[in-house]
């Protein structure tokens, strides 16, 4: 000590205090000021803040059979630094996930730290692949919509887009009810990313998705879309739509459009594909709305089903004529006749006496022109121009369906209110959903009264004859009565004119017509066939209802 | 006083200290192993609910599972009893639709007495 001088020692000191004096008040800046800090970021290195996702609701048929549902399927993937013979994983995974191992090998070598492989792996292909136990690949369960019937009622559905959002059908009106809402985890974890029992844990609980059970039956969906199909195949069809309907209460039992998708791979549909052509395609739909004008005209009694008229193959009316089907002179031709035989004349002439208003009125109430409400998603209103803009002419020709345009749904709607006695009711899809509060049950919903009941059951008595006796007899069913009527459109081509040979054919009616129970609307376009263009929609007709009632067994009104 | 009595006196004092010196070390012994019992309670039941808060999450991941295997065999059911596969089923069996279904009719049996 006797070689260090006082001064040096005190030198030492006051460093020493120095340093001491900028540590506490280090230590104390760390304790008070920035404690905080400290203490979020040692609970950020155990806590985990985690999504726990709401499952999205099941879609089930009328009678319980799974349409829609999801399920968390396991996606691969790598961490290629930990696998040492690339090549070899990588001809081991293609054999197992049936793809070439060329770009699984690409994925490897990427240079990535952290890579899928293959998302939502089919359970067969992720079992094994886990089995073989290899270092660096992984799971984790990502949900995946599954549709167990494959493309079967794909428009009704909709389908769910890679964000989780319902898009289109029932998927996408009741998106917020299908999705129900995300909970969150927040736990402390120890290196095992295992939760720790005794640490913090605080959870808010997810609420699940509802079930939605569907007023569409399965039977009767697959007999639609069997249906449609095999006649647009066979008539080279550009496309077709057939709308089942329960006009006691408008419940939709089938909703069928070809050409369709897969709603599981809508990446790779063909956009035409998923228009839905129940209700998003509104056509001119031709001589089918003459039961509306007939109906209007027998409510406001400017006609009976005897009254008649002489029939010339023409009406004039505004200064032009408007001819018959083929130009065909009916001579004396009662109001009944004129839905057996189609008569365009027949029908400018209730019209005529209808007059505009009257007739647009009776357009706008039996709901053409609006929406119909019905609970899918896309819906179009179609157009019935105002009466402000009708030409005079106008009124001969929506008496029979042109110059306007109606969606299938629209015009089953019209087609149930006769059948139920005139009432319109808004059509729906979704019968129920059942959520954590229980169930909640779809109330039918009538819009209006349209026509009288004796109107309503005189135009169905009517409609009857038109199979009967009329140019619908190809929709005869043995044993049931049947009422309905056919329609012919033409097709108007962009420039305002309609197309030559080609047109729309449809077919409207409901059966047994003593007590209906369906309503069927077929509408194709630009079939093959002739016979005025009916004759593909009345056979599909046909093969649908003779399905639909021996599905729903019922009894027969006649003798077959 | 006599060299006996001190001599006793002596005695009892030392026996009286040698007894306060026993009662404080069982004291205190009984204290330590009792304080011992206490951490060891604790730390078996610490471990124990960490043990039970695994479990837990172990048999949640089962339950997880089981829901999930639940729902693919749902699926699974749903896709075989598709009308669609057993109409190509049936079709495949060679088996054909009947033209004509007859009905009975549902007469109440009363009414026919």
């Amino acid at each position: 000590m006797a070689g260090v001088s006082a001064a040096r020692l005190r030198t030492i000191f006051a460093l020493f205090a120095v340093l001491s004096i900028v540590l506490s008040a280090r230590v104390v800046y760390w304790q008070t000021v920035a404690r905080g800090d400290l203490l979020e970021r040692a609970r950020g290195q155990v806590l985990s803040d985690e999504v726990v996702p709401a499952q999205r609701g099941t879609i089930r048929d009328r009678n319980g059979a799974i349409l829609a549902a999801t399920v968390e399927l396991r996606s691969l993937y790598a961490i290629p630094g930990r696998i040492k013979d690339k090549p070899t994983v990588a001809r081991s995974l293609g054999v197992l996930l049936g793809r070439d191992a060329g770009p699984i090998l690409e994925r490897l070598t990427s240079g990535a730290e952290w890579t899928f492989i293959q998302r939502r792996l089919p359970e067969t292909a992720a079992d094994a692949i886990a089995a073989l136990r290899l270092d660096g690949l992984g799971f984790i369960k990502e949900p995946k919509r599954l549709y167990p019937n494959d493309d079967l009622a794909a428009h009704a559905l909709g389908f769910v887009s890679d964000d989780g959002s319902g898009q289109g059908g029932v998927e996408g009106w009741y998106d917020e009810v299908l999705r129900g809402v995300n909970g969150t985890l927040v736990v402390e974890r120890d290196p095992a990313d295992r939760s720790i029992a005794l640490g913090l844990r605080e959870a808010v609980a997810p609420r699940h998705g509802a079930d939605l059970t569907l007023t569409i039956d399965l039977a009767i969906q697959t007999s639609a879309e069997r249906e449609l199909r095999a006649t647009i195949e066979r008539e080279r069809a550009a496309s077709g739509a057939i709308v089942v309907l329960d006009p006691r209460d408008g419940a939709v039992r089938a909703m069928a459009s070809y050409p369709t998708f897969h709603p599981a791979a809508v990446a790779i549909a063909d956009p035409a594909a998923m228009r839905d052509r129940v209700v998003a395609q509104p056509y001119e739909p031709g001589s089918v709305m003459k039961a509306v004008t007939m109906a209007a005209g027998l409510d406001t009694g400017v006609v009976t089903p005897s009254t008649w008229y002489e029939d010339r193959g023409y009406a004039d009316i505004g200064g032009r004529r408007l001819l018959n089907a083929l130009g065909r002179a009916w001579g004396p031709t009662t109001m009944t006749q004129v839905l057996e035989r189609s008569a365009n004349a027949g029908a400018v002439f209730v019209a005529s006496k209808l007059g505009a208003q009257r007739l647009n009125d009776a357009i706008h109430a039996f709901g053409f022109g609006e929406r119909t409400r019905v609970d899918v998603a896309g819906e179009a209103s179609g157009v019935v121009r105002p009466l402000a803009e009708w030409y005079p002419v106008d009124v001969g020709t929506a008496s029979f369906g042109q110059g306007l345009t109606a969606t299938p749904l629209q015009l089953a709607c019209a087609y149930a209110a006769v059948a139920n006695g005139g009432v319109l009711y808004r059509p729906y899809v979704v019968a129920a959903w059942r959520d954590a509060d229980g169930e909640h049950r779809t109330a039918p919903a009538a819009v209006r009264r349209v026509a009288s009941e004796r109107t309503a059951a005189t135009l169905s008595e009517m409609l009857v004859s038109a199979v009967d006796n009329g140019l619908a007899q190809g929709a005869r069913l043995p044993g049931f009565s049947v009422a309905g009527k056919t329609g012919t459109a033409q097709i108007p081509s962009p420039d305002g004119r309609y197309v030559d040979d080609e047109y729309i054919s449809t077919f409207a009616g409901f059966f047994p017509a003593v007590d209906p129970t369906f309503v069927v609307v077929i509408v194709l376009e630009r079939p093959t066939s002739k016979l005025l263009g009916t004759s593909a929609a009345m056979t599909t007709f046909r093969a649908v209802a003779q399905d639909t009632l021996r599905y729903a067994r019922i009894q027969p009104d006649r003798k077959p | 006083m006599p060299a006996r009595a001190r001599a006793k006196t002596h005695r009892r004092s030392a026996v009286q200290a040698a007894t306060w010196e026993l009662r404080s070390f069982l004291g205190a012994s009984a204290a330590i192993a009792v304080a011992f019992v206490l951490a060891l309670a604790y730390l078996a039941s610490s471990t124990g609910v960490a043990t039970a808060g695994y479990e837990a999450q172990r048999l949640e991941a089962q339950r997880d599972e089981l829901r999930r295997q639940n729902t693919l065999l749902e699926l699974q059911l749903a896709t075989l009893d598709s009308p669609a596969r057993i109409e190509a089923e049936a079709k495949r069996l060679g088996l054909v639709r009947l033209p004509f279904i007859t009905v009975v009719p549902a007469v109440p049996l009363t009414a026919r007495r």
